[in-house]
């Protein structure tokens, strides 16, 4: 079954070293997204495009809310990952979405919505928190070895190591498979409050990059002092190596504060600021980073704002932006970008051509698509 | 605070267009359209449009006007500090809060532009930044700062209305202007920059905003029209929770001895509680509109209008046995009690809105709720 297919990852951030990916020869991949109805069933939901249509392949139902869906080629698995402070990993078989089997962290430890796969996918890697260590160390990468028989998926948790901050959200695999990237968020929660923020005041966000086989700290990036509430969230890594960055401000309102920024290991945060109107409409929060498959142009989305902006990679600027209500989960696809909003709609947006495609989501019906989006590609 | 330069050039422009607005405001002719019949109007174009004509336009202009006023009686005032022009200063201030307090709910379009919103009214101000930052302004006795451009990047703190009511509403604000004509040059800038704002907000509501609203489509500001008619609905329904929690919970605590007075809005000028009534006479009117004139309750079910509509008759009895200020109100025996029937009058609108809005194919929001 795996290997019929030519398949090809994406929107889980792509690797280097791994051949690039493209979709311009593929019919149409597979998009993954968790979503939440108006029952307040949570769901992850596979589907394709078909023509203007989405074309749902599968649904099942979730034990919670869930956030990011990783994406395993190799073993044809995929894992959704449960939202902060959920504790559950599910996972499911990527040829038929069928569900294989479930695992939870153990109880002084919950996850952060976020996990990725190494390329040979014999390991995974989650953010977690320690929670009940309060002296800014309770960030944690967590390493498991993977291996799939038949319908049986095993996920063995091994080696813990710090992440060398407070909160760690998405994490990356950098131009070497044993260097991983992390956000640290820099917020302090604890699961007795589970949407409370603790530290506002003191929080310290940084990006790190650790060594994937004993945990060594590389390099750490901390923004500017006066920028320590933008809280480092969401990655992306391009083919060149260069990441991108979407923050949350949990300053004032008012704050004229970077929500992007760029790395490449070795060199300084590069921040970027859209022009006004868009700036100030982005309402301090970016809630997903997702370069498009040439690495050129990348997208950040503001569920806040309402809005999706486009930017060139090169130069730092913000080429455009779009209308979306509630638009958040996104993903390279075939030209471009798909994109997906609570409010149920998927559209597509075309860079070359500048041109966006709304799709008839009657298949997928009345959802709430969740802050990411995955994809994988098959011929 | 950082700005960078297009701001400050985009805010130039705009202010380059006051002299010339107060001319243009027009008369607007209300948009009549017959009320739909028990199923939800999918209408949104019009109502978007009846709203923006019959409420948002006028109520915007009406705070122009107001503001323009309060900018000379402020002028005047200070040319000739006396009782006589204080007191004009101070009816000046409150009908151009009162117009304010009419149209704050909307929280969308060009009163989110240049931190506008916040310039107005930076409130609650929970470290008391605004009081040390306007303090400082006024022992720094820097004429440069006042100047329009460089008063618009001040901080947030030092302009609007609680850093002029601070400064108006003092027992001994005669004297203390009389002493330091600094301090009245800086009562009248902060009146001047509110007029700007609001004349401001005004124009790029009839010269792009209006515009904006009846052209939505995928590429536009809205995707679609019933994208903007979401923003409408969101001025309807947050605000309620909105002011139930800061005007009046963070307030009033959890018992009488809880109570903190110098947490409500406007407890120097004592009309906290006049805010609070003329908002949900606003709100009212955006979700009844006024005569035929469409507004949002056509957008729900009838019976679950005629739900609302006795959770606002119920808050407006409330509401109108009360003084305008809170602490007048605390005097009575029964006036804590009192406080709490608002809060839960305001609890029972934001619920009754909610569960009528499931009943509509309208969504508000999601991933947009919650940090993640």
């Amino acid at each position: 079954m795996l290997l019929t297919r030519r398949q090809f990852a994406a929107c889980m951030p792509a690797l280097l070293g791994a051949p690039a990916f493209t979709f311009a020869d593929s019919a149409s991949p597979l998009f993954l997204s968790a979503a939440s109805d108006s029952a307040d069933t949570h769901w992850v939901i596979g589907f394709e495009e078909n023509g203007d249509q989405v074309a749902e392949k599968f649904r099942h139902a979730l034990p919670g809310r869930a956030h990011h869906i990783a994406v395993n080629t190799a073993l044809g698995i995929y894992i959704v990952v449960a939202r902060r402070p959920g504790k559950y990993l599910w996972i499911g078989d990527l040829a038929t979405g069928n569900p294989l089997g479930q695992i939870e962290v153990p109880g002084d430890r919950h996850l952060y919505g976020h996990g990725i796969f190494e390329t040979d996918g014999s390991r995974f890697y989650t953010t977690e928190n320690a929670w009940q260590l309060v002296n800014g160390d309770s960030g944690r990468i967590v390493t498991w070895q993977v291996s799939r028989h038949g319908d049986t998926v095993t996920l063995d948790r091994g080696a813990e190591f710090p992440s060398y901050g407070v909160g760690p959200h998405e994490l990356l695999l950098a131009s070497s498979r044993d260097v991983l990237v992390v956000a640290n968020g820099g917020i302090r929660t604890h699961p007795e409050q589970p949407r409370e923020k603790l530290n506002l005041n003191s929080m310290q966000p940084s990006l790190v990059y650790i060594d994937a086989r004993d945990g060594m700290l590389l390099e750490q990036h901390f923004l500017d002092a006066d920028w320590h509430q933008a809280s480092i969230r969401h990655m992306d890594i391009n083919a060149s190596g260069e990441i991108v960055m979407g923050l949350q401000y949990e300053g004032e309102p008012f704050d004229r504060v970077p929500l992007v920024a760029l790395h490449r290991r070795g060199e300084a945060v590069r921040t970027l600021w859209a022009p006004e109107p868009q700036q100030g409409q982005m309402k301090q929060y970016v809630g997903s980073v997702r370069f498009d498959a040439s690495g050129d142009f990348f997208a950040a989305t503001c569920p806040r704002g309402n809005m999706i902006t486009i930017w060139a990679t090169a130069s730092g600027e913000m080429i455009t932006s779009l209308r979306s209500r509630d638009g958040c989960g996104i993903c390279a696809s075939p030209n471009g970008f798909l994109y997906t909003a609570g409010t149920g709609r998927i559209s597509h947006y075309d860079p070359a051509a500048d041109s966006i495609t709304e799709f008839d989501t009657t298949a997928t019906g009345k959802v709430f698509w969740d802050n990411h989006l995955s994809a994988w590609g098959v011929s | 605070m950082v700005y960078n330069e297009n701001r400050s050039q985009l805010e130039k422009l705009i202010m380059n267009y006051k002299h010339t607005l107060l001319a243009g405001m027009m008369a607007l002719v209300p948009l009549t359209i017959a009320q739909a019949g028990d199923a939800p109007a999918d209408n949104y174009t019009e109502i978007n449009l009846a709203v923006t004509d019959d409420q948002i336009i006028p109520r915007y202009a009406a705070f122009a006007t107001a503001s323009a006023t309060l900018e000379q009686v402020a002028e005047n005032f200070c040319a000739t500090p006396g009782a006589g022009s204080l007191e004009a200063l101070r009816v000046g201030f409150h009908d151009s809060m009162d117009a304010w307090q009419l149209i704050q709910h909307v929280q969308f379009g060009p009163i989110t532009y240049f931190n506008w919103n916040f310039r107005l009214q930076y409130w609650p101000d929970e470290n008391g930044t605004g009081a040390r930052q306007l303090d400082a302004l006024i022992a720094g006795k820097n004429t440069d700062a006042l100047d329009s451009e460089s008063f618009a990047r001040e901080s947030v703190g030092v302009q609007g209305f609680p850093a002029l009511e601070r400064l108006l509403f003092a027992d001994d604000t005669l004297a203390a202007m009389q002493a330091d004509p600094f301090r009245c040059d800086v009562a009248m800038t902060i009146a001047r920059n509110i007029s700007e704002i609001a004349t401001g907000v005004y124009q790029r509501w009839t010269d792009e905003f209006r515009t904006t609203i009846a052209s939505a489509d995928e590429r536009g500001f809205f995707e679609s029209a019933e994208d903007a008619t979401i923003d409408f609905m969101k001025s309807q329904i947050e605000p309620v929770r909105r002011i139930q929690q800061q005007k009046l919970e963070d307030v009033i605590g959890e018992s009488a001895s809880a109570v903190r007075v110098r947490r409500a809005e406007s407890w120097r000028s004592a009309r906290s509680l006049k805010n609070l009534k003329l908002n949900v006479q606003a709100l009212d009117t955006l979700f009844n509109g006024s005569g035929d004139v469409l507004a949002l309750n056509t957008m729900l079910l009838d019976t679950d209008v005629a739900t609302i509509n006795e959770k606002f008759a119920d808050l407006h009895t409330t509401l109108d046995a009360l003084p305008d200020g809170l602490e007048a109100a605390l005097e009575a025996p029964d006036g804590y009690a009192r406080l709490q029937q608002v809060v839960a009058g305001l609890d029972a609108i934001f619920e009754a809105l909610e569960a009528a809005l499931k009943n509509t194919d309208l969504y508000l929001g999601f991933n947009s709720l919650d940090g993640d």
